[in-house]
């Protein structure tokens, strides 16, 4: 139980930090808004750290460069879901997102890219893929 | 309309590619080593593309209010609950359950207008398309094959990590 409330409320943050990002930005700007909020994500992430300190920094050169910048792609997502939400709402934006987060991976899956192993397309995910396409146009029908 | 649907297929994709990034980082790191440096990161990325394009407007806040300053921690408290989430459930479920609520959650701030957003009026199209794509979602993940699950949908997912790396 507890695990589900810890999903759930987990979930719930993603989607409010699209919301509060989007109010943000329409008072100070958007990349205000993404400087701001990262800058203080990572103030408090680094406290955290301090505490906990559950690695070193030999552990970060065992990663292969390229990964190790995957949190720069946050300025732009920071700022397309902010462009998003603007113009079409948040449950529409956030449905796209998941959708196009889920596709994404699923080809890099099946493709077997950066280093993964290959996966077999199987119908189900196809399915799965074809009703979430499905609700968009009924969400926005 | 078609530039919004655009601007969140954007998002949407390099979330896909920043979780696989990160994946790989918390394979030989800890959560909160992966953490510090994925908001790091995100932050001089942000400061950079800002100056770039507004220069020292950057640094105008005049309508900056306090509870700004302290937005940022909601994406902290994403990861404490994901990690917590799947540590207890499992990835699958967690991640099941964590993007439907993301889903439900959005349909409640539209209808509610939360943080000043502009209401969308509720209708039974939209809560319908909502379980459609909820039902999608699960039938992806649960529906067999794609055995060792490796669709990273969200951040910092240990058990969904990609442990079996070509070499």
């Amino acid at each position: 139980m507890k695990g589900i409330i810890f999903a759930f409320i987990g979930g719930a943050f993603i989607t409010l930090q699209g919301i509060a990002n989007t109010r943000i930005s329409g008072d100070i700007g958007t990349w205000q808004a993404a400087t701001i909020t990262q800058f203080t994500g990572f103030i408090m992430a680094f406290i955290i750290l301090m505490f906990v300190r559950d690695s070193n920094w030999k552990d970060f050169k065992q990663v292969k460069p390229l990964y190790l910048i995957g949190g720069a792609f946050a300025a732009i997502v920071i700022f397309s879901n902010v462009a998003s939400i603007q113009r079409i709402g948040v449950t529409l934006s956030i449905s796209a997102i998941l959708i196009a987060q889920l596709i994404i991976t699923f080809i890099i899956d099946s493709n077997g890219w950066f280093g993964l192993k290959k996966q077999k397309v199987k119908l189900p995910q196809l399915i799965g893929i074809g009703m979430m396409i499905a609700g968009v146009v009924i969400l926005r029908s | 309309m078609i530039l919004g649907l655009l601007f969140a297929i954007i998002a949407g994709a390099l979330v896909a590619l920043q979780n696989i990034f990160n994946s790989k980082v918390n394979e030989r790191a800890g959560s909160w080593a992966t953490t510090t440096l994925v908001l790091g990161l995100g932050f001089l990325a942000s400061l950079t593309f800002g100056l770039l394009f507004e220069g020292k407007q950057l640094f105008h806040l005049e309508n900056m209010k306090l509870w700004y300053w302290f937005s940022g921690l909601i994406g902290v408290g994403v990861v404490v609950c994901l990690v917590q989430g799947i540590k207890r459930l499992g990835p699958t479920y967690a991640i099941v359950i964590a993007l439907t609520s993301q889903l439900l959650i959005a349909l409640l701030g539209d209808t509610l207008g939360w943080l000043g957003l502009a209401k969308v009026p509720f209708t039974f199209n939209q809560l319908l398309g909502v379980l459609v794509i909820v039902g999608g979602i699960i039938v992806f993940k649960f529906g067999g094959s794609f055995e060792k699950q490796k669709v990273f949908t969200l951040p910092f997912v240990k058990g969904n990590k990609v442990s079996e790396v070509q070499k």
